[in-house]
């Protein structure tokens, strides 16, 4: 995409201040549970199975009904319709079948939360316990229990592959060379296997919705929201309702990480409301309903083989992974897929064999975190990198730079890699930690090691997902950009204020983002995830506000008698080159220019629109995964630790943390970095902290006393965040996304230093100080 | 856990008596229905968990002596049951005398907790878990309680009779724990291992105490109380007797260590196995002992 001209002072590339720093810090912002409805609001409280699967026999709501300031109690019974993302497997409320412990049998709307929780004692329902399914291994055994015995009726995504009859709701393919023959030119072959458990986003704001259906059936819902177009279109087709009749409204969002993409409780809180017309109905997640009731990042059981020549030279992989979907995998789906077609990380593989099943458990439902599958995927493979490279013996950041893309490389599925900036990311993270020099310990008690690890990651979403974006100036020549993106704490408001100020020509202060998001004045954003803001909104920005600039030098450059070309923007004065003539952008843009002659005005109020739709990504072939462009993208980096281990305690302490992504161009750099950081931190605490304990479907750490995350005393002494740039053709100054990647490497890094500082290897995360204790116990490093 | 989830308390009355007697009146007249409470960080987190829901909750942090929190060079420490914890930190005279207790009080949950947090309420609760209850044992503390028929002295030792059991009766509120003077050349130390490093509950807790004492044949007097690894707040008094019969050295206090160890009952819990915690108080009690002796020189 050619830059417009920018001026020297072009606020792309600095860090500038957040945009919405001062109302966040200050307490001003407004968030969904501070908006205020008056005396008719009511409240939400869900009735939730008890058992991890069972059928409904029978459910009497007639006593709650009853109880005085209870207004509306609903059930499945109300509700016909399907919902989901790419494969619509979910009712809003249970109808004949409940697949998870705390899936939604019924709804309550109340005068108050307390009436609400006491109406859910009044509902009597009866179960049949069935069998549960705990495992994905388990589950895709021909005589497991069946979950979804209308699986083959689903509606579906073209690319993703059910299997009727199966617990199986996707199997994506990965068939490239010939694995089998490879095997033999080997020098080095491993096979290892891992467990990577549930965990959970745990934003600072548990879910909420508050949904108001008017007389006419007209739908306005408050959410805290990644998506409230997504959650427009696909709640209003699931209640038979136009997507134009529902309007969402999302303020400011306290962390999302993926869980609040899609459509998780927002549907209950709309289907509860179209029974009490008029009132705002208002459901909100306890802090232990979000653990369990809201999207978790699935399980995964991953195996690995694969071999290199005796130069080291990755000669074939086959990689297996049984996704542990949950009880609805409606967004589960797709990230099976893209661990199917990220198998061989950032990699050139000749020879590969991939599958990726996604599997129904009765477990919490399975959805977007930040990563999309590849944090789960990269925490195993990255350790057999490590292992293949010793028994090869060669250096582990040696045979990474010797595999990893570079450009041109082949991918697995075919096609190219852009250029990209890998090999230089895995160098700068090695050399930041003092790659190959081995550090004292602290005291007697403690070992030291180093661990690196590469990741790669597309963004994960249909092929043609698409951004929008509006500019409008006020009489004062300050500009308003509309956007359909929310900001999740990742600082899309403020990059989208630098790249309307940086196209358009005005200072970065004069630019303000139009929120909250509201489907019904916003232009369209897909959904707020797979990193896709800055390149894809980012795009859509730069045009609509080209388009202003068009405009506006077309307009002046009539009234001066002079060719656009000659003009520019610069600080918010429009200016000439040729005749050094100049005027602000102020009362033009508005009331456009008087004509020469003094007859009549030019112009008329500046609005400028743009938009941006991939439009050159194919299919990939459903029985070997193949295709020339499968994905938009690929963002690639590495981190690299420095740990030691206690030996009295088994307890872990990360010294130093070093990330570097080729972000192709870091539009905020000190943005980027946080991205990086804040990754850092949460890989860190999924690595040695998180694990969603699901004991026979229930689980038994639902809440912050036992759910662990890492603290502010909990982040290594020193961070380093390394920054590198190699352009991205269609993104914004070269820009690709870095939100999620930044705790991809992260397991494997930590984990790769473990066995450097004592020897030993763990199943799967968390690497907790009593497992790593009892390891080097049974392995008589302790005694 | 269960499919149910609170998002609120449950209904109680609010009850502010005016005296000690006649909340300790209040209390004992409605011995299943109410309950004292302090700064509330367990009570109110546990009602609204649905684990209690007393009728009625007797406020008792305003009555008389509560707040009070008194240091005399020849008695010793008197903490008043509404004390909270960031008040002992920031005491100059608990920092100077009992630097354990200011030990202990840091390692519990957070600063803006510890603005509610109190030791007394720590105590009360009873938990096998609780992080100050080691500091408050080792330190001999005792309990001042008002009841029905007055006001009486308990030692904390006896206090515990299992998990949230006390030797209370209806009716009693702990008004005061007193510390007595420690001995002249003393040190203390508290480990707690958690399993991040900031406001969680233990996995395993060690406190560790000890000084000088002639009478002994070691020359030593050491005690070590255990937090999680037993259904009470444990002082495994073999650790005690053993380091008082042998003369102090890195093998007496190893094997002391390894007393302790056997000592604990632990179970499996969702923060910890019981091999793990056995492990710990075996490494921990040796770390915990050495640093003591140390310490003392």
């Amino acid at each position: 995409m050619a830059e417009p001209k920018i001026q020297n002072s072009s606020p792309v590339g600095e860090s500038t201040p957040r945009i919405d720093a001062r109302e966040k810090v200050t307490g001003a912002a407004i968030y969904t549970d501070d908006l205020q409805f008056g005396n008719a609001l009511l409240y939400a409280r869900i009735k939730r199975s008890p058992h991890p699967h069972a059928l409904i026999k029978k459910t009497d709501v007639a006593r709650a009904k009853a109880l005085p300031g209870v207004k509306a109690v609903v059930t499945g019974e109300d509700f016909p319709g399907y919902i989901g993302l790419y494969l619509q497997d979910r009712y809003i409320f249970c109808r004949d079948r409940a697949r998870y412990v705390g899936d939604p049998v019924a709804g309550v709307a109340a005068v108050s939360e307390e009436i609400a929780q006491k109406a859910l004692d009044l509902i009597e329902v009866q179960y049949e316990a069935l069998e549960p399914v705990l495992d994905p291994e388990a589950g895709i055994r021909p005589d497991a229990p069946l979950l979804h015995p209308d699986l083959g009726k689903y509606v579906v995504a073209g690319f993703i592959y059910p299997k009727a009859g199966t617990n199986i709701s996707n199997h994506f393919k990965l068939r490239k060379g010939n694995v089998e023959e490879a095997w033999d030119k080997c020098a080095a072959v491993i096979e290892r296997s891992y467990r990577i458990p549930h965990i959970q986003h745990v934003p600072i704001e548990p879910h909420i919705a508050i949904a108001k259906v008017d007389e006419r059936g007209e739908v306005t819902m408050w959410t805290s929201s990644q998506s409230p177009f997504a959650q427009r279109n696909l709640i209003a087709q699931s209640l038979g309702i136009s997507q134009s009749e529902m309007r969402v409204i999302s303020p400011a969002v306290g962390g999302g990480f993926g869980g609040k993409a899609g459509v998780s409780m927002e549907s209950l809180a709309v289907a509860i409301a179209t029974k009490v017309k008029g009132h705002p109905v208002k459901l909100r997640l306890t802090r232990e309903e979000e653990f369990f009731t809201a999207f978790v990042r699935q399980g995964l059981s991953a195996h690995f083989k694969m071999g290199c020549d005796k130069n080291g030279k990755l000669l074939a992989m086959e990689n297996c992974f049984y996704w542990d979907g949950g009880a609805y995998t409606e967004y589960g789906v797709n990230i099976a897929r893209a661990a199917g077609y990220s198998c061989t990380g950032p990699y050139e593989v000749p020879n590969v064999k991939g599958d990726s099943y996604c599997v129904y458990t009765n477990h919490p439902v399975g959805g977007p975190m930040r990563g999309f599958g590849m944090p789960e995927m990269h925490a195993g493979l990255e350790q057999c990198m490590d292992e293949l490279a010793a028994q090869i013996g060669m250096d582990a950041v040696e045979f990474r730079k010797l595999n990893c893309l570079k450009t041109d490389s082949i991918l697995a599925t075919g096609g190219k890699i852009h250029p990209i900036g890998l090999e230089e990311c895995i160098q700068k993270a090695a050399n930041a930690v003092d790659w190959g020099r081995k550090s004292p310990a602290s005291a007697p008690n403690k070992r030291r090691g180093k661990g690196i690890a590469a990741m790669w990651k597309a963004p994960a979403m249909p092929p043609n997902a698409g951004s929008s974006a509006w500019v409008e100036l006020a009489e004062d020549g300050k500009v308003n950009v509309g956007i359909g993106g929310q900001d999740i704490g990742q600082g899309a408001f403020t990059i989208s204020a630098q790249m309307a100020a940086a196209t358009l020509g005005v200072p970065y202060e004069w630019v303000r983002v139009a929120a909250p998001v509201d489907t019904r004045y916003s232009p369209y954003e897909w959904q707020t995830v797979a990193s896709r803001l800055t390149w894809s909104m980012g795009n859509a920005i730069v045009n609509a506000a080209k388009d202003v600039r068009k405009q506006i030098l077309d307009l002046v450059a009539e009234a001066w008698d002079e060719s656009p070309d000659e003009l520019d923007i610069v600080n918010g004065v429009v200016i000439s080159y040729k005749s050094e003539k100049e005027t602000p952008l102020k009362n033009l843009v508005i009331y456009g220019l008087p004509n020469p002659d003094g007859r009549g005005w030019k112009g008329g109020p500046v609005i400028g629109r743009g938009n941006f739709m991939p439009k050159d990504v194919t299919g990939l072939d459903a029985e070997t995964g193949q295709g020339e462009h499968g994905v938009v993208h690929y963002t690639t980096g590495a981190q690299a630790v420095e740990l030691e281990v206690d030996l009295d305690t088994g307890r872990i302490e990360i010294l130093k943390g070093v990330a570097a992504f080729d972000v192709g161009k870091a539009i905020n750099p000190e943005l980027v970095k946080a991205q990086m950081e804040g990754g850092l931190v949460q890989g860190i605490s999924s690595a040695l902290l998180e694990h969603l304990q699901l004991k026979d479907g229930f689980p038994k750490n639902a809440n912050l006393v036992d759910y662990r995350i890492a603290t502010s005393s909990d982040i290594p002494r020193e961070m380093q965040s390394i920054i590198v740039e190699v352009a991205q053709d269609d993104g914004p100054w070269g820009a690709r996304g870095i939100g999620e990647h930044s705790m991809v490497p992260t397991i494997p890094a930590i984990a790769n230093a473990i066995f450097d500082a004592v020897g030993i290897r763990l199943e799967g995360p968390p690497f907790t100080a009593e497992k790593i204790y009892l390891a080097m116990l049974d392995a008589g490093i302790v005694k | 856990m269960t499919s149910d989830t609170h998002p609120a308390l449950p209904e109680f009355e609010y009850v502010q008596p005016q005296t000690l007697n006649e909340a300790s009146e209040f209390l004992s007249n409605h011995a299943n229905e109410a309950r004292p409470f302090l700064g509330g960080t367990d009570v109110f987190v546990r009602m609204r968990d649905g684990f209690l829901s007393p009728k009625y909750l007797v406020d008792v942090k305003n009555l008389s002596g509560m707040s009070l929190l008194t240091f005399d060079p020849q008695s010793g420490l008197t903490v008043g049951a509404a004390v909270n914890m960031n008040r002992i930190i920031a005491s100059p005279e608990v920092q100077a005398h009992y630097p354990l207790l200011v030990k202990a009080c840091r390692s519990v949950a957070s600063y803006q907790l510890r603005t509610r947090a109190t030791i007394i309420g720590n105590i009360c609760n009873a938990s096998p878990a609780g992080d100050v209850i080691g500091a408050c044992l080792v330190l001999g503390g005792i309990l001042h309680i008002h009841g029905i028929n007055g006001s009486h002295e308990e030692n904390l030792s006896a206090f515990f009779l299992g998990p949230g059991k006390t030797t209370l009766e209806p009716g009693d509120i702990v008004t005061a724990i007193h510390f007595p003077l420690p001995p002249q050349k003393c040190s203390g130390t508290y480990i707690k291992l958690g399993r991040n490093q900031l406001s969680d509950l233990s996995i395993v807790g060690v406190t560790a105490f000890g000084y000088k004492e002639p009478t002994c044949a070691s020359g030593y007097r050491f005690r070590l109380a255990l937090a999680s690894v037993a259904p009470l707040p444990l002082m495994p008094t073999e650790v005690e007797t053993h380091l008082a019969e042998h003369p102090i050295s890195a093998e007496a206090i190893h094997e002391a260590a390894r007393l302790a160890s056997e000592a604990c009952t632990p179970i499996d819990d969702v923060r910890g196995s019981a091999r793990y915690r056995k492990e710990m108080v075996r490494n921990l009690s040796e770390k915990a002992l050495t640093e003591v002796w140390k310490k003392l020189g």
